[in-house]
């Protein structure tokens, strides 16, 4: 029988079992990464370097996961807020150069196909949306959830999934229903 | 227009699974080094301290020990009851201070963030 992530957690607090660690990173780096490369657009280098600073982060601070939220909703916390952390550092948070990427990459240029064209049009959009699309549509996360790790008001996630949507919708409008 | 289901469809299959390729085994490197199970880190306290007061004893003769008894014991009743009042109280703080730091709850009144 497999082990819940709850079990694996109890693990590591019980014995520092770093074994019951290594699988709860096995089945959640995947996420993980793809969040962070999403949000540090397509950055591979940078986003696993976040990543991994997540993980120590988890570890270290594993006793201040109560499990009243899913341990996926805890770790894309702690994600989030490594990048945060870093995009503060880099001076490259939110709108600081959003218009000048807009600027440079033409949606023109974009390759063929509605994954790119997808994932193309969710790059485009300003960070708090995005950031709100991929956790609820793309990671599904409740909006209750996305408010936790966001550390922002419901209402506030409601807004920005609904606009980021209708924004993709709109990009996206010369694919039509599939 | 695209509508909301196939749009959340796109958007979780547009995202491919990512493989480890070494990830998982990069951040178990990093982490820090175990520590000993608590239990044993108390078995090795508690042996040493009774090795010492082994040690004490012997090199004493044991009679500085008996001498110290039997002086205790002369002392003024409520001079001991005061003592073991003392006692309790510390070991009561001690005892709280503890259940305090093993709450998280409590403990995390005053550290709210990650």
């Amino acid at each position: 029988m497999e082990l819940t992530d709850a079990d694996l957690v109890a693990r590591v607090l019980a014995d520092d079992d770093q074994h019951a660690f290594g699988e709860l990173v096995r089945r959640h780096q995947s996420s993980v990464r793809g969040l962070l490369r999403q949000l540090t657009r397509t950055d591979v280098a940078l986003a696993d370097d976040l990543a991994q600073e997540a993980f120590l982060r988890a570890y270290k601070h594993i006793r201040s996961f109560r499990g009243e939220a899913r341990f996926s909703t805890w770790l894309y916390r702690i994600a989030y807020n490594c990048f945060r952390e870093d995009a503060r550092r880099r001076k490259e948070l939110v709108g600081v150069d959003e218009d000048q990427w807009q600027a440079e990459h033409d949606p023109q240029t974009v390759d063929p196909g509605l994954r790119h064209d997808l994932m193309h049009a969710l790059s485009l959009l300003p960070l708090h949306e995005r950031t709100a699309v991929m956790l609820c549509c793309q990671n599904g996360l409740s909006h209750d959830e996305a408010a936790r790790v966001l550390d922002i008001p419901l209402g506030t996630v409601k807004t920005n999934v609904l606009r980021g949507r209708e924004k993709l919708k709109r990009t996206l409008a010369a694919w039509g229903p599939n | 227009m695209i509508d909301d289901e196939a749009l959340d469809r796109q958007l979780r299959e547009a995202v491919p699974y990512i493989n480890d390729e070494g990830f998982t085994a990069r951040v178990i490197a990093r982490l820090p080094p175990r520590s000993e199970p608590r239990w044993l880190r108390a078995m090795i306290v508690l042996g040493l301290a009774l090795l010492g007061t082994g040690i004490a004893y012997v090199v004493g003769g044991g009679h500085v020990v008996r001498a110290g008894i039997i002086e205790f014991a002369n002392f003024p009743i409520w001079l001991l009851l005061v003592f073991a009042f003392g006692c309790g109280l510390v070991v009561g703080a001690f005892a709280v201070i503890f259940a305090i730091r093993k709450t998280p709850e409590v403990r995390d009144l005053t550290r709210l963030d990650f």
